[in-house]
């Protein structure tokens, strides 16, 4: 709108400036052709004397003269009209000018506006997939920290029963291992001792078990 | 141990080579058939030869032991019936080892029970690898485990105390 109406008071002067040259250059035409036929009356109305002083006027202003008069007001005309034009196609050239300036001016800030819309509308987009990439790594993280919590506690569980079993079976374990390890270099003639010792700290157990079966 | 309601022969003897009841069958077999070997040749016409049986290194140790002479039928009447009786009355206990002991060894076992338990035990001889060293007596009533596997369980408290000790280090 403001330039739109910019344009519009450019306009005005130069039409303005248009007319006043048509206004003049009639005017002039006028003032020539009402001057002639004011005169010639008047001479009517002063008897011969003017009679002669209009053939002398007319000898004067006759039609060479006149066409002379004609000629250069023709000229002055299309100088006038020539200047105008040239001065219409300036101001036009300038108008255009302007309005290009204008119109450049314009639409860099629409598509400044544009463009800004725009990255708004890419730093929001962008806001909002960091956002949702936060959230889903928060997510992530919350489930990796649960199943990181519950794989330890599953760890400790089974070391626990692990270890509870290896204690339960300790005796069995390390029988087994003795055995493995030099089951074949135990000797029974090395036990003996061992055997008997065993035997008399139960020796009372054993007597009184053999005597009550007695 | 074998339950029987009989006695127990308050006589006779026995050498540590018998050990267990059914070297007191083979006996009781074997001065069966040497019984009736004698008996049989006293049958006999003169004259005729008379191959007599080999008496096995058991029964000869058993005969010594008991001062009993085997040519005679009384004498071997007593002993008949001193087997029969220890067949069906004599205590039995049952060691397992994990190794089939030696001779030498089972004597001393021997020994040991019939000099301060009863002079006529017999020991019935098992063999259990897994008990690894030691042994197991198992009497009438009672079973009594002197295995290495028994020896680590009492003292587990012991290991599982080095255990934390180690750990903890």
């Amino acid at each position: 709108m403001v330039g739109n109406s910019i344009t519009i008071w450019w306009i005005i002067p130069i039409l303005a400036c248009l007319l006043i040259s048509a206004g003049a250059f009639i005017w002039l035409a006028v003032r020539l052709g009402g001057g002639h036929s004011a005169k010639n009356a008047k001479n009517k109305k002063n008897g011969s004397f003017e009679d002669a002083a209009e053939k002398d006027v007319e000898h004067i202003f006759n039609d060479d003269f006149r066409e002379e008069l004609r000629n250069r007001g023709r000229l002055h005309f299309e100088k006038i009209i020539g200047e105008n034009a040239m001065f219409l196609q300036q101001d036009l050239r300038l108008t255009t000018s302007q309005l290009n300036e204008y119109m450049k001016a314009e639409i860099t800030k629409k598509l400044q506006e544009e463009f800004t819309k725009y990255e708004e509308s890419i730093t929001d987009a962008k806001q909002l997939a960091i956002d949702s990439i936060q959230k889903t790594n928060m997510a992530v993280e919350e489930q990796r920290q649960t199943l990181s919590k519950q794989l330890q506690h599953e760890t400790d569980e089974q070391k626990s029963r692990l270890l509870k079993e290896f204690e339960n079976n300790m005796a069995d374990i390390i029988n087994h291992y003795v055995l493995a390890a030099i089951g074949d270099q135990i000797d029974l003639s090395d036990q003996l001792e061992y055997i008997l010792s065993d035997l008399e700290e139960n020796k009372k157990a054993i007597i009184e078990d053999m005597q009550s079966g007695v | 141990m074998e339950s029987n309601s009989r006695e127990i022969p308050a006589k006779g003897l026995l050498p540590t080579l018998v050990v267990s009841p059914a070297d007191v069958i083979d006996l009781r077999r074997e001065l069966g058939g040497l019984d009736e070997f004698m008996r049989q040749a006293a049958l006999r016409r003169s004259g005729q030869a008379l191959a007599l049986p080999k008496v096995g290194h058991l029964l000869g140790e058993l005969a010594t032991v008991n001062n009993l002479n085997l040519l005679k039928q009384t004498d071997r009447k007593d002993l008949i019936q001193f087997l029969s009786d220890l067949k069906g009355s004599a205590p039995v206990v049952h060691m397992s080892f994990a190794a089939d002991p030696s001779s030498a060894f089972m004597s001393k076992i021997i020994n040991w029970f019939r000099n301060n338990v009863h002079p006529q035990v017999l020991v019935q001889i098992g063999l259990q690898p897994s008990i690894g060293a030691g042994c197991m007596l198992r009497t009438r009533n009672k079973s009594f485990d002197f295995s290495l596997r028994k020896r680590f369980l009492d003292n587990r408290q012991l290991l599982l105390d080095k255990l934390a000790e180690d750990r903890s280090k």
